[in-house]
């Protein structure tokens, strides 16, 4: 496996010349980096002005001289004297790189998760509803997203879902038309998931659906409940506790007590922590949050260990699982209390169109999040529909092919419950060939989402990259260059390793 | 059975315990420490603004920093004794100090500086500061470094030296408010010297250089210490962003510089070290936005100020705002023109008057500037933009209109009696531009019908090397204007660094020395008028439109308007308000 590493490393070293070069080249000649300098009026200014870029830009060395140059400077590394040299102002590349990849980072980090998480889940359950309605839905749905024009999608998505949101808020009632077509909504889909043979069975789908949907938009409707939403103990404890059944029946089944009880008790674990530090997350530091959490899921996994009987691995995971969920939701809930604060604070328009944050703003831990979630909202939606469309599509054929495999009908005649044959026999393999493209796609993030971050107005690998093109220098967009093409060459051998270790019938050579 | 039994009890029991704690909410810790009352005061009192670019520098004045990112930021930061007023003129900054002309000959200036005037450190600002702005821009103090043909270079780097070349060293000692300063040639903008962002703190800067005496080391040219000193000036001040330079980032007017968010905003507050009108807002905000994302931020009311660079989409997207937006168009200092090259077949005076004929001006400023700026019209002048004081006056006494409308007919004839039908008219400008695009085809489109054969020769490296090789028959680019007449002059001399097209004539000649060493402002504008008047009879080149600028504000916010200086929207904002809310 070294020497394959070592192979694949060799390889991309030499890509990486050819490439960097390349790169470089085609920077330098797109255009001329003294354009905007050609019609200051006064020939002495103009003259001195021209002189001084010049000199930073090196613009009287060769190209290719120039190449050279920036490529010693990158290999200084090597023995820590490196430097990725200056853009046209003279101001250090380093430190306007660290920013610029921290920011992308920050947006989208988030925004791929929740790719990868919502793509896989709708993709399994695409292919496990293969050929319905819901199937066709989400088909037609992914191949929507991944055709829309990003640039199209950000600006409508900032119209609707930031100013007229933001207007609707202000006295946010759901009109009838509106709560019908949504409900209405709400029933197909849960005929298209639910199912049933019979137009009886449909039909009770269908207002089952329907019903949920327009009690919920009633209840946001007729409350405040948008203006001061709260879970509070009894919600946090309800939804807790159902999620610790769902979670059972997902890990065990829940014909399995020992792991129903235990997946339960690791949720009043939870609940007791969250009734327990209502006193003091007032405004809490992320260490101190980090640190409860972790402390919760390890009584939770205590708890569950000692309840769990012979299946204690099981019973300690599915109680780990159920105090996340509580915890998550104590969060949540958390975030909901801090909520009239924070939209009174952005004078009645929460959800920003711009920017990472509000500037100078101040507020308790809670508040401070909420700010960064109501400008990450958009920003991430957008890079979630872009690349929701290849995870539903890549996990939806991964899993029908799995599905099809001999091993699944050996399981299947076996007796084994359908629950144990998708979820430890289908599942996991089909999840083998998903990983590759989630490397790939972390790679990918690296690089920025060019137009993302500019129509939002973040800063990041996106914008080095295309102001150093703009105004034809080198050494911001070679700087993005470099990190970008680096991460997309390890990671392709991070994900030939992983992959070689998930599957072992394929080996490396 | 038991097993069962005992099952469900527990799952009871867990399930009411769940229930039962829950039921025992204790109150919320924090409750008072939420930032909602103290942060909503902050934001009532702030003002926020949208600017493309990032800033990069305090020092506005070196050659490599220059740039309106940081004159945005800077404006009403750092003072001086004038600044461009509401119509682009230079106005007076009395607060700041006075300027008087206590002799013509030789042209002798008194700069007093206001007595209470401190930097935002409390250090007095004076002799030591004047002296500086003159060193640094007069290009007088050199380098120890050389060129590549051993010349000396200059040691501070400036982004203009116009003027502050043509000084004697300024007269003051240590702590002195008030400096004479006289010319040793006589320059006709001395009113535009010493003006708001020149100014820099120079105790800060013989701090940073680790020299003692500034104005001695000035004064005899001690080069050792005036080589640290202007390291210190060219590079000192360059901003690393996140970072406030709070040592050295003084401010001499009604704001100063309090945070800086990399990536995302500049935050200014007023400054309490002020000694003329506060600030009206307690702080601003520059945030920095791209063009296209400015209408939708305002709309959402995470902005108050926009000025995006002018488009028919994002005007119209500004205006179906509604109401609550106040939109302003106008012009901005910078003209379009034609330029003839007379080194080509334009070097004959009636072919130019033909191409002049079948010029559609006007259709050109009603397709590509009026959807952007519907006040615009035809610019009729070289040296005064329409918005410009005495712009009336110099066209009414060098322009009779005869070019307003293509007059084909009379440009065939022409043609025609001169035998040059056909005659290649290659017209040059830096390419990718679609509005330079656009205007040639539409010059195409009446020219050729007079019988020119216009081609457009659009290239990439125009600037670099069309321009000056005289590889065009007409030149189409812009030239940016200034209330000062010293920029533009060398553009119309014979053998002047503008003067792409190697137009000459003796009498512009004469009558631009006449103008550069004339000290009366008033009188400049009759000098203006007689240039400009054979001008137009020779043809030199043809004067378009001046760009659109365009802005918008919320009407939360009262004071903001539009200014065709390039001091962009903050130009203004130490008297910006909110209204109530």
């Amino acid at each position: 496996m070294v020497a394959y590493v070592l192979r694949r490393l060799l390889i991309s070293i030499g890509v990486f010349f050819v490439a960097t070069f390349m790169m470089y080249l085609l920077v330098a000649n797109a255009g001329d980096p003294l354009e905007d300098l050609y019609g200051i009026t006064d020939p002495g200014d103009r003259a001195a002005r021209i002189a001084s870029r010049t000199e930073i830009m090196q613009l009287n060395t060769p190209v290719v001289e120039r190449y050279f140059d920036w490529l010693g400077g990158l290999l200084s590394f090597l023995w820590g004297q490196g430097t990725l040299g200056v853009n046209r102002t003279g101001q250090a590349i380093e430190p306007l790189l660290g920013l610029a990849l921290g920011s992308t980072l920050r947006l989208v980090v988030l925004a791929t998760v929740l790719a990868i998480v919502t793509g896989v889940a709708v993709g399994i359950v695409s292919a496990l509803r293969q050929y319905t309605s819901f199937d066709y839905t989400i088909t037609f749905f992914s191949f929507v997203f991944f055709s829309l024009p990003i640039f199209w999608a950000a600006v409508l998505l900032k119209q609707f879902g930031a100013i007229a949101f933001n207007d609707w808020l202000g006295d946010p009632v759901v009109p009838l038309p509106v709560m019908v077509v949504l409900a209405v909504l709400g029933g197909l889909l849960a005929v298209s998931l639910v199912g049933g043979r019979t137009w009886a069975r449909r039909g009770a789908s269908f207002a089952g659906g329907a019903v949920v949907v327009l009690g919920v938009l009633l209840v946001l409707s007729q409350t405040d409940f948008l203006a001061r939403p709260t879970l509070g103990p009894a919600g946090v404890s309800v939804l807790g506790l159902a999620a610790a059944v769902g979670i059972t029946a997902l890990v065990s089944g829940l014909a399995n007590r020992r792991v129903l009880i235990a997946s339960l008790a690791g949720a009043v674990v939870g609940i007791i922590v969250y009734v327990s530090t209502v006193g003091v997350l007032g405004d809490p530091t992320w260490p101190f949050l980090i640190g409860l959490f972790v402390l919760t899921l390890v009584l939770a996994g205590g708890v569950g260990f000692g309840v769990g009987g012979i299946d204690r691995g099981r019973a300690a995971r599915a109680a780990v699982l159920s105090a996340a969920v509580v915890a998550a939701l104590s969060f949540v809930d958390w975030l909901m209390f801090a909520w009239p604060a924070y939209v009174s604070s952005s004078l009645g328009r929460p959800i920003a169109t711009i920017g990472s944050n509000t500037p100078n703003f101040t507020g308790t831990l809670w508040e401070t999040t909420l700010d960064s979630l109501t400008h990450l909202v958009l920003p991430s939606v957008t890079l979630v529909l872009i690349s929701f469309a290849q995870y539903t599509r890549y996990t939806r054929s991964s899993m029908l092919e799995t599905m099809n495999q001999d091993y699944v009908r050996t399981a299947r005649s076996k007796g084994l419950t359908e629950r144990t044959v998708i979820m430890r026999h289908a599942f996991r393999n089909a999840l083998i060939p998903v990983t590759t493209l989630v490397a790939l796609d972390f790679a990918a993030i690296v690089g920025g989402a060019v137009i993302t971050e500019r129509i939002f107005g973040w800063r990041g690998m996106g914008s080095l990259f295309i102001e150093g093109i703009y105004t034809v220098d080198p050494p911001p967009v070679m700087a993005f260059f470099v990190v970008a093409a680096a991460a997309v060459l390890l990671l392709n051998i991070v994900a030939d390793l992983v992959y070689a270790y998930l599957d072992p019938r394929i080996r490396l050579s | 059975m038991i097993t069962s039994r005992r099952t469900t009890a527990a799952l009871a029991f867990l399930a009411g315990g769940a229930l039962v704690l829950s039921g025992c909410s204790a109150d919320r810790g924090g409750e008072g420490g939420t930032g909602a009352s103290s942060s909503a005061g902050t934001t009532s009192a702030t003002i926020t603004a949208a600017h493309e670019q990032e800033f990069n520098s305090y020092n506005n004045n070196t050659a490599d920093q220059n740039a309106v990112q940081n004159v945005v930021v800077l404006n009403n930061v750092l003072g001086g004794f004038w600044d461009f007023g509401p119509d682009g003129g230079v106005l007076d900054e009395s607060e700041f100090g006075t300027v008087e002309k206590t002799s013509d000959d030789p042209l002798t200036i008194r700069y007093t500086f206001a007595d209470d005037a401190v930097w935002s450190d409390g250090e007095p600002i004076d002799c030591d500061d004047f002296m500086l702005t003159w060193a640094a821009n007069s290009g007088k103090f050199t380098s120890t470094e050389t060129d590549a043909e051993g010349n000396p270079l200059s040691g501070f780097s400036s982004a203009g030296t116009t003027g502050y070349e043509d000084m004697n060293a300024p007269q003051c000692a240590a702590g002195d408010k008030e400096v004479e300063l006289s010319y040793a040639t006589p320059f006709a903008d001395w009113a535009g010297m010493f003006g708001a962002g020149s100014i820099l703190p120079a105790h800060k800067v013989a701090q940073g250089a680790g020299v003692e005496d500034l104005i001695g080391a000035l004064t005899s040219n001690n080069s050792e210490q005036v080589n640290q000193l202007a390291q210190f000036y060219n590079t000192g001040f360059i901003g690393t962003p996140g970072t406030v330079d709070t040592d050295n980032w003084l401010s001499s007017g009604p704001y100063k510089i309090d945070s800086w968010q990399a990536g995302q905003s500049i935050t200014l507050v007023a400054n309490d070290q002020y000694w003329g009108t506060p600030a009206k807002a307690s702080s601003i905000v520059i945030r920095f936005i791209d063009a296209t994302a400015q209408a939708q931020a305002l709309a959402n009311g995470e902005i108050q100020v926009a000025r995006p660079q002018p488009a028919q989409d994002i005007l119209s997207q500004l205006q179906a705002i509604g109401d609550s937006v106040k939109i302003d168009q106008g012009d901005e200092y910078t003209f379009e023109h034609l330029d003839f090259n007379f080194e080509g077949a334009f070097a004959d005076a009636d072919l130019r008057r033909a191409f002049a004929l079948c010029v559609p001006r006007q259709q050109i400023v009603d397709n590509l500037i009026k959807p952007v700026n519907a006040d615009a019209t035809v610019l009729n002048s070289r040296y005064k933009l329409s918005f410009q004081e005495g712009y009336d006056q110099v066209v009414g006494a060098s322009y009779q209109g005869q070019y307003d409308q293509p007059d084909i007919a009379a440009a065939k004839q022409i043609l025609d009696s001169k035998g040059a039908a056909g005659t290649p008219v290659r017209i040059g400008y830096q390419s990718p531009n679609q509005r330079r695009t656009d205007a040639t085809a539409l010059i195409k489109a009446s020219c050729d019908q007079a019988g020119f054969d216009v081609q457009d020769a659009g290239q990439q490296d125009f600037f670099g090397g069309g321009l000056a090789n005289g590889n065009f028959d007409v030149a189409l680019f812009a030239w940016s204007g200034s209330p000062l007449v010293s920029g533009q002059a060398s553009t119309y001399v014979t053998g002047g660094g503008n003067n792409n097209g190697k137009y000459s004539n003796p009498q512009v000649d004469e009558l631009t020395t006449q103008l550069l060493a004339q000290t009366d402002v008033a009188a400049q504008d009759t000098t203006i008028g007689q240039i400009e008047s054979v001008l137009w009879s020779d043809l030199a080149t043809i004067p378009l439109f001046t760009f659109p600028g365009l802005q918008a504000n919320s009407t939360n916010v009262t004071g903001p308007s539009f200014q065709p200086a390039q001091s962009q929207q903050t130009w203004n904002d130490d008297t910006w308000t909110v209204a109530q809310q």
